[in-house]
Protein backbone atom coordinates (compact mmCIF):
# COMPACT_ATOMS: atom_id res chain seq x y z
CA UNK A 1 0.00 0.00 0.00
CA UNK A 2 1.00 3.48 -0.46
CA UNK A 3 0.83 6.66 1.08
CA UNK A 4 2.32 10.46 2.11
CA UNK A 5 5.85 10.39 3.26
CA UNK A 6 6.00 12.46 6.52
CA UNK A 7 9.93 12.10 6.36
CA UNK A 8 11.53 15.35 5.51
CA UNK A 9 8.67 17.51 7.14
CA UNK A 10 9.35 19.44 10.39
CA UNK A 11 7.66 19.23 13.17
CA UNK A 12 6.64 21.05 16.42
CA UNK A 13 5.02 19.78 19.45
CA UNK A 14 4.32 22.54 22.16
CA UNK A 15 2.82 20.94 25.47
CA UNK A 16 3.52 21.72 28.81
CA UNK A 17 2.58 17.91 29.61
CA UNK A 18 5.87 16.10 28.51
CA UNK A 19 3.77 12.64 29.26
CA UNK A 20 1.92 14.27 26.18
CA UNK A 21 4.48 15.67 23.96
CA UNK A 22 6.25 11.88 24.57
CA UNK A 23 3.19 10.53 22.94
CA UNK A 24 2.78 13.30 20.04
CA UNK A 25 6.44 12.14 19.33
CA UNK A 26 6.11 8.80 19.38
CA UNK A 27 3.60 9.00 16.93
CA UNK A 28 5.09 10.97 14.51
CA UNK A 29 8.16 8.75 14.83
CA UNK A 30 6.19 5.85 14.50
CA UNK A 31 4.69 7.30 11.40
CA UNK A 32 7.72 8.00 9.94
CA UNK A 33 8.95 11.49 11.17
CA UNK A 34 12.69 12.28 11.47
CA UNK A 35 12.71 15.81 13.08
CA UNK A 36 10.31 16.52 15.62
CA UNK A 37 11.06 19.11 17.88
CA UNK A 38 9.48 20.08 21.30
CA UNK A 39 8.50 22.86 23.57
CA UNK A 40 7.41 23.16 27.29
CA UNK A 41 4.76 26.40 26.24
CA UNK A 42 4.04 29.14 23.50
CA UNK A 43 7.16 31.43 24.38
CA UNK A 44 9.60 28.58 24.14
CA UNK A 45 7.69 27.38 20.48
CA UNK A 46 8.37 30.64 19.77
CA UNK A 47 11.74 30.78 20.10
CA UNK A 48 12.17 27.41 18.58
CA UNK A 49 10.60 28.74 15.17
CA UNK A 50 13.28 31.51 14.82
CA UNK A 51 16.02 28.52 14.04
CA UNK A 52 13.76 25.65 13.28
CA UNK A 53 11.35 25.90 9.63
CA UNK A 54 8.50 24.12 10.90
CA UNK A 55 6.31 22.92 8.72
CA UNK A 56 3.27 21.90 10.78
CA UNK A 57 3.27 22.92 14.60
CA UNK A 58 1.05 20.92 16.51
CA UNK A 59 -0.14 22.61 19.89
CA UNK A 60 -2.28 22.02 23.34
CA UNK A 61 -3.94 24.65 24.45
CA UNK A 62 -3.41 25.12 27.82
CA UNK A 63 0.01 26.25 28.66
CA UNK A 64 1.51 29.23 30.85
CA UNK A 65 2.75 31.59 30.68
CA UNK A 66 1.94 31.53 26.64
CA UNK A 67 -1.10 29.81 26.16
CA UNK A 68 -1.97 27.71 23.01
CA UNK A 69 -4.43 30.42 21.57
CA UNK A 70 -2.19 33.50 21.92
CA UNK A 71 0.90 31.79 20.81
CA UNK A 72 -1.17 30.98 17.46
CA UNK A 73 -2.30 34.55 17.46
CA UNK A 74 1.40 35.46 17.77
CA UNK A 75 2.48 33.16 14.91
CA UNK A 76 0.05 34.17 12.78
CA UNK A 77 0.31 38.20 13.51
CA UNK A 78 3.43 39.03 15.27
CA UNK A 79 5.48 41.88 13.87
CA UNK A 80 8.41 39.27 14.23
CA UNK A 81 6.91 35.90 13.20
CA UNK A 82 9.29 33.54 11.53
CA UNK A 83 6.33 31.75 9.59
CA UNK A 84 3.21 33.03 9.64
CA UNK A 85 1.90 30.53 6.91
CA UNK A 86 2.89 27.54 9.23
CA UNK A 87 0.47 24.76 9.42
CA UNK A 88 -1.32 24.59 13.10
CA UNK A 89 -2.76 21.66 14.37
CA UNK A 90 -4.73 22.56 18.16
CA UNK A 91 -4.69 19.53 19.90
CA UNK A 92 -6.55 19.76 23.70
CA UNK A 93 -9.40 18.62 25.74
CA UNK A 94 -11.33 21.37 25.41
CA UNK A 95 -13.75 20.46 22.71
CA UNK A 96 -16.93 22.25 22.98
CA UNK A 97 -18.48 24.17 20.09
CA UNK A 98 -16.85 27.97 21.48
CA UNK A 99 -13.63 26.87 22.05
CA UNK A 100 -13.47 25.47 18.41
CA UNK A 101 -14.75 28.23 17.04
CA UNK A 102 -12.43 30.44 18.72
CA UNK A 103 -9.52 28.69 17.85
CA UNK A 104 -10.38 28.12 14.54
CA UNK A 105 -11.06 32.57 14.19
CA UNK A 106 -7.34 32.95 15.95
CA UNK A 107 -6.19 30.69 12.97
CA UNK A 108 -5.10 26.86 13.33
CA UNK A 109 -5.63 24.64 10.44
CA UNK A 110 -7.25 21.94 12.11
CA UNK A 111 -8.59 20.87 15.61
CA UNK A 112 -7.78 17.65 17.42
CA UNK A 113 -9.60 16.49 20.40
CA UNK A 114 -7.95 14.54 23.50
CA UNK A 115 -7.21 11.44 23.92
CA UNK A 116 -5.33 11.29 20.72
CA UNK A 117 -5.14 8.26 18.42
CA UNK A 118 -2.20 7.97 15.59
CA UNK A 119 -5.25 7.56 12.92
CA UNK A 120 -6.91 10.27 13.98
CA UNK A 121 -3.34 12.65 14.06
CA UNK A 122 -2.18 11.54 10.84
CA UNK A 123 -6.05 12.52 9.45
CA UNK A 124 -5.39 15.80 10.24
CA UNK A 125 -1.93 15.76 8.63
CA UNK A 126 -3.21 14.25 5.35
CA UNK A 127 -6.00 17.05 5.77
CA UNK A 128 -3.58 19.99 5.82
CA UNK A 129 -1.23 17.96 2.92
CA UNK A 130 -4.32 17.44 0.55
CA UNK A 131 -6.28 20.71 1.83
CA UNK A 132 -4.04 23.60 0.75
CA UNK A 133 -6.18 26.03 1.90
CA UNK A 134 -5.77 29.96 1.00
CA UNK A 135 -5.13 32.88 3.78
CA UNK A 136 -7.37 35.46 4.46
CA UNK A 137 -6.16 38.68 5.68
CA UNK A 138 -9.19 41.18 6.80
CA UNK A 139 -9.04 44.18 9.15
CA UNK A 140 -9.66 41.21 12.23
CA UNK A 141 -8.11 37.96 11.11
CA UNK A 142 -5.39 36.56 9.16
CA UNK A 143 -5.05 32.89 9.07
CA UNK A 144 -5.86 29.95 6.84
CA UNK A 145 -9.28 30.10 5.15
CA UNK A 146 -12.13 29.60 7.57
CA UNK A 147 -14.96 28.76 4.65
CA UNK A 148 -14.41 24.99 5.22
CA UNK A 149 -18.38 24.16 3.66
CA UNK A 150 -19.71 24.49 0.46
CA UNK A 151 -22.70 26.85 0.82
CA UNK A 152 -24.42 28.41 -2.05
CA UNK A 153 -24.00 31.85 -1.14
CA UNK A 154 -26.25 34.67 -2.96
CA UNK A 155 -25.05 37.70 -1.10
CA UNK A 156 -22.24 40.22 -2.47
CA UNK A 157 -18.78 38.36 -2.90
CA UNK A 158 -16.96 40.74 -0.69
CA UNK A 159 -13.05 38.82 -1.04
CA UNK A 160 -10.43 39.70 -3.49
CA UNK A 161 -9.84 37.26 -5.72
CA UNK A 162 -6.52 35.32 -4.79
CA UNK A 163 -3.02 37.30 -5.35
CA UNK A 164 -2.11 34.34 -7.99
CA UNK A 165 -4.02 32.50 -10.34
CA UNK A 166 -4.47 29.39 -8.78
CA UNK A 167 -8.01 27.47 -8.33
CA UNK A 168 -8.77 26.24 -5.40
CA UNK A 169 -10.29 22.92 -5.32
CA UNK A 170 -13.19 22.98 -1.94
CA UNK A 171 -15.25 20.13 -3.26
CA UNK A 172 -13.72 18.48 -0.72
CA UNK A 173 -13.56 20.77 2.06
CA UNK A 174 -16.23 19.18 4.51
CA UNK A 175 -15.92 19.09 8.39
CA UNK A 176 -14.13 15.43 8.70
CA UNK A 177 -16.32 13.48 10.59
CA UNK A 178 -13.27 13.16 13.30
CA UNK A 179 -14.04 17.37 14.02
CA UNK A 180 -17.75 16.25 13.99
CA UNK A 181 -17.36 14.11 16.81
CA UNK A 182 -14.87 16.50 18.34
CA UNK A 183 -17.63 19.20 18.06
CA UNK A 184 -20.57 16.75 19.41
CA UNK A 185 -18.53 15.13 22.28
CA UNK A 186 -18.82 18.14 24.44
CA UNK B 1 -5.10 46.24 3.18
CA UNK B 2 -8.47 47.59 3.33
CA UNK B 3 -10.97 47.18 6.71
CA UNK B 4 -13.99 45.53 5.12
CA UNK B 5 -12.19 43.42 2.05
CA UNK B 6 -11.13 40.38 2.72
CA UNK B 7 -7.90 39.55 1.22
CA UNK B 8 -6.91 36.15 -0.50
CA UNK B 9 -2.99 35.28 -0.16
CA UNK B 10 -1.85 32.08 -1.96
CA UNK B 11 0.87 30.80 0.30
CA UNK B 12 3.87 28.93 -0.74
CA UNK B 13 2.71 25.48 -0.10
CA UNK B 14 6.18 23.69 0.87
CA UNK B 15 4.45 20.64 1.98
CA UNK B 16 3.56 19.54 -1.75
CA UNK B 17 7.13 19.70 -2.46
CA UNK B 18 8.62 18.23 1.01
CA UNK B 19 5.85 14.85 1.12
CA UNK B 20 5.81 12.32 -1.51
CA UNK B 21 3.20 9.97 -1.87
CA UNK B 22 4.57 6.46 -2.32
CA UNK B 23 5.20 3.03 -1.25
CA UNK B 24 7.47 4.34 1.86
CA UNK B 25 4.33 6.56 3.22
CA UNK B 26 2.01 5.80 5.53
CA UNK B 27 -0.40 3.54 4.88
CA UNK B 28 -2.47 1.13 7.38
CA UNK B 29 -0.02 -0.75 8.20
CA UNK B 30 2.28 1.51 9.51
CA UNK B 31 -1.09 3.14 11.44
CA UNK B 32 -1.65 0.07 13.19
CA UNK B 33 2.14 -0.51 14.04
CA UNK B 34 1.70 3.39 15.48
CA UNK B 35 -1.09 2.31 17.73
CA UNK B 36 0.53 -0.87 18.58
CA UNK B 37 3.74 1.33 19.75
CA UNK B 38 0.94 3.67 21.20
CA UNK B 39 -0.77 0.39 23.48
CA UNK B 40 2.84 -0.57 24.49
CA UNK B 41 3.40 2.48 26.35
CA UNK B 42 0.28 1.39 28.76
CA UNK B 43 2.69 0.73 31.15
CA UNK B 44 4.41 3.86 31.13
CA UNK B 45 0.23 5.97 31.39
CA UNK B 46 -0.26 3.70 34.48
CA UNK B 47 3.46 5.04 36.14
CA UNK B 48 2.74 8.29 35.15
CA UNK B 49 -1.50 8.59 35.74
CA UNK B 50 -0.06 8.44 39.60
CA UNK B 51 1.71 11.86 38.58
CA UNK B 52 -1.52 12.96 38.42
CA UNK B 53 -3.45 11.09 41.03
CA UNK B 54 -1.08 12.67 43.76
CA UNK B 55 -1.78 16.24 42.45
CA UNK B 56 -5.32 15.72 42.82
CA UNK B 57 -5.39 14.45 46.09
CA UNK B 58 -2.53 17.50 46.68
CA UNK B 59 -5.20 20.10 45.51
CA UNK B 60 -7.79 18.21 47.13
CA UNK B 61 -6.20 18.76 50.64
CA UNK B 62 -4.66 22.17 49.94
CA UNK B 63 -8.53 23.11 49.30
CA UNK B 64 -9.53 21.76 52.46
CA UNK B 65 -6.90 23.59 54.46
CA UNK B 66 -7.92 26.74 52.26
CA UNK B 67 -11.09 28.89 53.55
CA UNK B 68 -13.92 28.26 51.75
CA UNK B 69 -14.06 32.20 50.35
CA UNK B 70 -10.31 31.48 48.70
CA UNK B 71 -10.48 27.95 47.34
CA UNK B 72 -11.34 29.24 43.37
CA UNK B 73 -7.65 29.12 42.27
CA UNK B 74 -7.11 25.47 43.94
CA UNK B 75 -10.35 24.87 42.08
CA UNK B 76 -8.84 25.76 39.36
CA UNK B 77 -5.69 23.57 40.19
CA UNK B 78 -7.74 20.19 40.39
CA UNK B 79 -9.66 21.61 36.80
CA UNK B 80 -5.83 21.49 35.40
CA UNK B 81 -5.71 17.98 36.35
CA UNK B 82 -8.70 16.87 35.85
CA UNK B 83 -8.42 17.99 32.08
CA UNK B 84 -4.64 16.07 31.57
CA UNK B 85 -6.69 13.11 32.79
CA UNK B 86 -9.54 13.37 30.58
CA UNK B 87 -6.91 13.49 27.59
CA UNK B 88 -5.08 11.28 28.28
CA UNK B 89 -6.62 8.21 29.30
CA UNK B 90 -8.14 7.28 26.03
CA UNK B 91 -4.88 6.94 24.72
CA UNK B 92 -3.68 3.89 26.29
CA UNK B 93 -6.62 2.39 26.75
CA UNK B 94 -8.07 3.88 29.94
CA UNK B 95 -11.44 5.56 28.12
CA UNK B 96 -13.18 5.50 31.97
CA UNK B 97 -10.61 7.80 33.21
CA UNK B 98 -11.19 9.88 30.68
CA UNK B 99 -15.17 9.44 31.25
CA UNK B 100 -14.54 10.31 34.42
CA UNK B 101 -11.50 13.05 34.22
CA UNK B 102 -14.04 14.80 31.31
CA UNK B 103 -16.95 14.53 34.44
CA UNK B 104 -15.14 16.58 36.95
CA UNK B 105 -13.76 19.06 34.83
CA UNK B 106 -17.69 19.60 33.39
CA UNK B 107 -18.64 19.89 37.43
CA UNK B 108 -15.77 22.44 38.16
CA UNK B 109 -16.22 24.75 35.43
CA UNK B 110 -20.38 24.66 35.78
CA UNK B 111 -20.28 25.18 39.84
CA UNK B 112 -19.89 28.49 41.38
CA UNK B 113 -19.72 26.85 45.03
CA UNK B 114 -16.39 25.70 46.60
CA UNK B 115 -18.18 24.29 49.64
CA UNK B 116 -17.96 20.88 51.54
CA UNK B 117 -20.51 19.79 49.32
CA UNK B 118 -18.02 20.20 45.86
CA UNK B 119 -14.94 18.68 47.96
CA UNK B 120 -17.04 15.54 48.41
CA UNK B 121 -17.60 15.47 44.35
CA UNK B 122 -13.83 15.65 44.15
CA UNK B 123 -13.09 13.46 46.67
CA UNK B 124 -15.54 10.57 45.00
CA UNK B 125 -14.15 11.22 41.45
CA UNK B 126 -10.47 11.18 42.47
CA UNK B 127 -11.33 7.82 44.48
CA UNK B 128 -12.78 6.31 41.38
CA UNK B 129 -10.17 7.38 39.25
CA UNK B 130 -7.83 5.46 41.93
CA UNK B 131 -9.68 2.76 41.66
CA UNK B 132 -10.24 2.57 37.83
CA UNK B 133 -6.14 2.29 37.73
CA UNK B 134 -5.86 0.14 40.72
CA UNK B 135 -8.27 -2.50 39.46
CA UNK B 136 -6.72 -2.22 35.75
CA UNK B 137 -10.13 -1.29 34.09
CA UNK B 138 -9.42 -0.78 30.98
CA UNK B 139 -11.54 0.42 27.95
CA UNK B 140 -15.26 1.46 29.32
CA UNK B 141 -14.79 -0.67 32.53
CA UNK B 142 -17.29 -2.91 31.93
CA UNK B 143 -20.11 -3.74 34.42
CA UNK B 144 -18.49 -2.22 37.03
CA UNK B 145 -17.17 0.51 35.26
CA UNK B 146 -21.00 1.58 33.84
CA UNK B 147 -22.01 1.24 37.71
CA UNK B 148 -19.34 3.87 38.93
CA UNK B 149 -20.19 6.14 35.94
CA UNK B 150 -23.62 6.60 37.19
CA UNK B 151 -22.89 6.66 40.99
CA UNK B 152 -20.47 9.75 39.88
CA UNK B 153 -23.39 10.86 38.02
CA UNK B 154 -25.78 10.62 40.95
CA UNK B 155 -23.40 12.67 42.73
CA UNK B 156 -22.51 15.27 40.76
CA UNK B 157 -26.49 15.59 40.30
CA UNK B 158 -27.04 16.20 44.37
CA UNK B 159 -24.39 18.81 44.56
CA UNK B 160 -24.56 20.26 40.96
CA UNK B 161 -26.47 24.00 40.05
CA UNK B 162 -29.92 22.77 39.04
Amino acid sequence: MAGYSLERLNFLVVDDNKHMRALVKTILHALGSKSVVEAADGADAFKELRHFPADIIICDWNMSPLDGLDFVRLVRTGKDSPNPFAAIIMLTGHTEMHRVVEARDAGVHEFLAKPISAKALYSRIRAIIERPRPFIRTATYFGPDRRRRQIEYKGRERRKAAKQEQVVDQSSVGLSQAEVEALLSG
Amino acid sequence: MSGDEPEFIQPPNTLKNKVKYGPDGVDLDMLEKAEQIIANLQGNYLEWVQDDLAKLQGFYEKAMATPEGERAKVFKDLFGVAHDVKGQGGSFGYHLMTAIGNQLCRFLEGTQKTGAAELDVVKVHLDAMRLVIGQRMEGDGGKMGENLLRGLQAVVSKVAPK
